[in-house]
């Protein structure tokens, strides 16, 4: 009899734990984001699309030495034209502005793997390439998968088609890359 | 890897922005989200909606006051019409009992409306999900609305192997006693389709009807697992129709009468000024009875954690795997009025009926305290249903026969020994 009781009880108390944790649950924000319109910003170390900064690059190659898939690549640029040998009791010329000192940087997301050995190589500061926070990485043929700098295009990704170099604006949307992302 | 290959990013990626707030709007990573939830204004948004609505309610029922002693002149008022144009009073009964008639059929069918989606939203929330959130207006109030209307499109399936005849007649047979059986069920003061006194034994006779409908799904599907079941819901529901009406014993005792109306107005009053007279505070008897009564009811309505006769796992859907389009939705309805049933039933044993908790409180009208206690008792339904896992076969026996039984047997000498007690 007393064990009845005591199963009976116990049976019991546990039910109303259970009943305990789903009613906690429920009265708790849910997990789930409405993802078009909301989306959940990952934490500052997450690896995600690799972003690019051509004003900040120097074109040491480093990143294309430590990729260990091989999809980074790029070119330096050819040296800014020196200036005139100064004549006789005029001031030297001023420096003509150094631009971008690369040509065209490319990475191909196909390849990459994440790893994040281009960022922790790249001797700039801060980075010229990193890894942001999107994760909205979406393609539809594998020559969209390899996304490139060239000189004259506007910051990296801002180029709809490098014919009209018009930069697209975000418009409704929260982006990822608004987030803080660099180190 | 040519130039002519390489495209363009078609989204900025560009950020120069150091240490930028993050947007208004910004969902984090939702177990930072519960560590303080009321500093998520969109959380502080839910809970003043939730409070609103509750107020809101109020609010209106108050306003529109009780509707049960209204009623009686309006009918005087019609007699009085058909005195004076020389039609017999008997017709103006006839049309009084269908329009009653009417809007009690509306109840179980604005019921499963409101029901189902007010489970998949609990579901979703326990599961911290959201549910539907885009048709209708506001959080997919219109989910159930686009749901039935796709079920009546749908096309109707009768399979080769199947009875044709029975298998038409079963979804007929379950929805038709769902609806007829809250004829004596009071939905509030004076609100009763049928004031009968025996309305505790029709309740439960005319129920007990759909279990009929059920087996006849169930072997004439042409299908084992429609077969096993029915078979299932059978002895389940047998079983658990014994527990159930015993349950309601003591409190019939208590009452001495089977009218639920009266039963449930036999509640009214309280103790030391503040605790109400309701059966489920009657030490030891009540609570016992009401637990009995709650398990049995949920077994009963074929609800998880008691839902052998569909266990989705083990027999694909049970009695109703052959059914589609709205046979199907009409063996959901029932369930749904069953469990709206069972939940009246509890409130008008159980808690009083239409009385407030608390005597300030009663200011508002009985059939509002007769709804809020309905919705909250099936409020409990839906959480069981999202806590427990299923019963095994024979455990969902052993419970039954070894454990609800007796112990609903012993509580009936408890009502006997508490009612001399009494006296």
């Amino acid at each position: 009899m007393k064990n009845y009781i005591d199963f009976v009880a116990d049976a019991s108390w546990n039910t109303l734990k259970g009943l305990w944790v789903t009613l906690k649950f429920l009265f708790l924000p849910s997990i789930t984001v409405q993802y078009p319109t909301e989306k959940i910003v990952p934490y500052p170390r997450f690896r995600g699309m690799l972003a690019y900064d051509a004003e900040l690059c120097i074109a040491c190659g480093m990143c294309v030495r430590a990729c260990p898939s091989r999809c980074i690549a790029l070119a330096k640029a050819a040296p800014p034209p020196a200036p005139p040998p100064a004549a006789d009791g005029q001031p030297a010329a001023p420096a003509v502005k150094a631009g971008p000192k690369i040509e065209w940087y490319t990475i191909d997301y196909g390849r990459c793997n994440f790893c994040g050995l281009c960022e922790e190589s790249c001797p700039t500061k801060p980075k010229a390439v990193w890894h942001s926070l999107d994760y909205e990485a979406v393609f539809s043929t594998r020559e969209e998968m390899v996304r490139r700098w060239k000189r004259g295009d506007g910051p990296w990704g801002t180029v709809k088609r490098s014919a009209d170099a018009q930069p697209s604006a975000i418009s409704d949307q929260i982006h990822i890359q608004d987030m803080p992302v660099r180190k | 890897m040519t130039e002519e290959t390489i495209k363009p990013l078609s989204e900025p990626v560009y950020n120069h922005a150091h240490g930028r707030l993050l947007l208004p709007g910004t969902r984090y990573w939702p177990t930072d989200m519960w560590k303080s939830p009321w500093s998520l204004p969109t959380y502080r948004r839910g809970a003043a909606v939730l409070a609103g609505l509750i107020t809101g309610g109020a609010a209106a029922a108050w306003f529109v006051g009780e509707i049960g002693p209204r009623l009686a002149p309006l009918y005087a008022a019609a007699e009085a019409f058909a005195l004076s144009h020389d039609i017999p009073a008997f017709w103006i009964s006839v049309v009084w009992t269908f329009i009653k008639g009417a809007i009690l059929l509306l109840a179980p069918l604005v019921n499963a409306l409101f029901a189902v989606w007010w489970e998949r939203k609990i579901s979703a929330h326990i599961q911290s999900r959201l549910g539907p959130m885009y048709v209708g207006w506001w959080h997919g109030a219109l989910q159930t609305l686009a749901d039935g209307i796709k079920l009546f499109l749908k096309e109707d399936i009768i399979p080769d192997c199947a009875d044709k005849l029975v298998h038409t007649l079963a979804p007929i047979v379950v929805v038709i006693p769902a609806i007829i059986v809250f004829a004596p069920v009071p939905f509030g003061s004076g609100l009763v389709f049928a004031d009968i006194d025996i309305g505790t034994v029709y309740v439960f006779a005319v129920g007990g009807v759909s279990v009929m409908g059920i087996i006849m799904a169930g072997w004439s599907s042409g299908n084992k697992f429609s077969l096993l079941g029915g078979l299932r819901s059978a002895a389940q529901l047998v079983s658990y129709e014994l527990p159930r009406t015993f349950a309601v014993l003591p409190v019939i005792m208590l009452a001495g009468t089977l009218n639920i109306a009266e039963i449930a107005s036999s509640q009214a009053g309280y103790w030391g000024g503040f605790v109400p007279r309701w059966f489920i505070f009657y030490p030891v008897v009540g609570q016992v009875a009401f637990i009995v009564f709650l398990i049995a009811s949920v077994a009963e309505t074929n609800r998880v954690p008691f839902d052998i006769p569909e266990a989705e796992s083990e027999l694909v859907a049970g009695f109703n795997t052959e059914y589609s389009g709205m046979k199907f939705a009409l063996f959901f309805l029932s369930e749904f009025a069953y469990v709206l049933l069972s939940c009246l039933l509890m409130a008008s044993f159980f808690f009083g009926g239409g009385a407030a908790p608390l005597p300030f409180l009663d200011f508002l009208p009985s059939w509002a305290w007769f709804l809020s206690k309905t919705l909250l008792l099936m409020f409990c339904f839906l959480w069981f249903r999202w806590t427990f896992p299923r019963f095994r076969v024979d455990r969902l026996m052993d419970f039954n026969w070894k454990f609800l039984l007796p112990v609903s047997l012993l509580n009936i000498a408890a009502g006997g020994l508490l009612i001399w007690l009494i006296s």
